[in-house]
């Protein structure tokens, strides 16, 4: 186990924890809520990816999991916004009110993991290659909750949620998201203990919700799409900052800038060659698949 | 004009059930409410603000457009649309080409607060 009190990454000996596995996807809630009552033909290629996924995150047996998403203006308004944050707390509460109305999403209480998360902050300081806020009472909106639940359905893993801002411009860059990564990669193998930590992100495609190109039946941008799937694909981290300009983003819908938790994902990843790197088609435009197996 | 105010009233309407049933019940009087709880601050997330007549009636009207124009967080106005007009004003097949034919002529406005 991780040990409490730890300085920080840099002063970490003895037994380290090990990054076994990186992955991407979606948090569509109508997406899920579709699938938890069946699955529509243009889901099947999508619940096979789910099922895929469920089994490589199975076969990792992953102590905890370091969940990269963005809220969706449920815990953070814009009175305090922060770019990046770890939720620290040993207990968990997950899905606002108004997404039990909207998306049928039960409440739930997930586990944390307070130590690693310490950890990742720094310990007693703050990091000097990261600046984290925290929070001590994190509540997880669909963005975690879904990607949980289609990885880890009975939520019995313990997490570290770091929340990034993905729906509030200003949004922090494509290289800062590609910085969170290759730090979140660096802390966990040198973190003290044995835990086999997994890394996963939250986000989307090209996507758009909440102006004219929402609910178009197919995506506002395939050529943003193919672009991120073959960066994935590829490893080609650098690609994949370029290509993630804000304005690009903008472009390729108002939802987009969720990409970035999928640019860390790479980043973490050492910018390997995705193992999966998938966007199946479907009424919700194409739906993100990226998998790294790093054992 | 403050992006702010008029997300933090989108926020706190569709927040919980009994301020979604308030405010459709009373539009005005709950944004009354609101506008008066900006008196009355209480930390970490004060309540209230104030709104321009635009921004009240753009809210009070369901005028999608409006709000979209002014560069309200679309996450937010979506799901506030939703909420609203769903199931008691149209289907949610109606809203979404409502909702389309509203916001198109508007683009991508900046929506940075």
């Amino acid at each position: 186990m991780i040990s409490a009190g730890e300085a920080g990454p840099r002063v970490a000996s003895g037994v380290m924890a090990r990054l076994v596995g990186v992955a991407g996807l979606t948090h569509n809630p109508l997406m899920w809520s579709l699938l938890a009552s069946g699955t529509p033909d243009d889901l099947v290629t999508t619940a096979s990816h789910v099922r895929s996924f469920r089994e490589l995150v199975a076969n990792l047996s992953p102590d905890v999991i370091v969940l990269v998403a963005s809220d969706h203006l449920h815990m953070l308004v814009t009175s305090n916004m922060p770019a990046f944050m770890i939720g620290k707390s040993p207990s968990i509460r997950a899905v606002h009110p108004n997404e039990q109305r909207s998306f049928g999403l039960s409440p739930a209480t997930i586990e944390g993991h307070p130590t690693l998360a310490r950890y990742l902050l720094g310990g007693q300081g703050m990091t000097p290659e990261f600046d984290f806020a925290f929070s001590d009472e994190p509540w997880l909106d669909h963005s975690f909750v879904i990607p949980l639940l289609f990885l880890t359905p009975e939520l019995d893993v313990p997490v570290v949620p770091i929340f990034t801002n993905g729906n509030s411009p200003p949004i922090p860059t494509a290289a800062r998201f590609g910085h969170l990564g290759s730090y979140l990669a660096d802390a966990i193998a040198s973190a003290p203990g044995d835990e086999r930590v997994l890394v996963v992100g939250s986000g989307h495609l090209a996507f758009e919700l909440g102006g004219p190109r929402q609910f178009l039946g197919v995506s506002p941008d395939r050529e943003f799409d193919r672009q991120a799937i073959s960066w994935m694909a590829d490893g080609d981290l650098d690609a994949a900052v370029a290509g993630s300009s804000f304005d690009r983003l903008t472009r390729a819908g108002n939802e987009t800038y969720q990409f970035l938790n999928f640019v860390t994902c790479l980043a973490a990843a050492g910018s390997r060659h995705a193992d999966v790197s998938a966007g199946p088609e479907s009424r919700f435009g194409a739906l993100p698949f990226f998998f790294w197996d790093l054992t | 004009m403050s992006r702010y105010t008029v997300n933090k009233a989108l926020w706190d309407i569709d927040l919980t059930d009994a301020n979604l049933e308030a405010f459709k019940a009373d539009p005005a009087g709950f944004l009354d409410d609101f506008e008066a709880s900006a008196h009355d601050p209480r930390p970490p997330y004060p309540r209230g603000g104030s709104l321009t007549e635009d921004e009240r009636r753009a809210i009070e009207t369901l005028d999608f457009g409006a709000l979209y124009a002014m560069g309200v967080n679309p996450f937010l106005l979506w799901q506030f649309a939703r909420s609203v007009a769903v199931p008691d004003r149209m289907t949610i097949d109606d809203l979404i080409a409502s909702f389309r034919e509203q916001t198109e002529p508007h683009g991508s406005p900046d929506f940075a607060t």
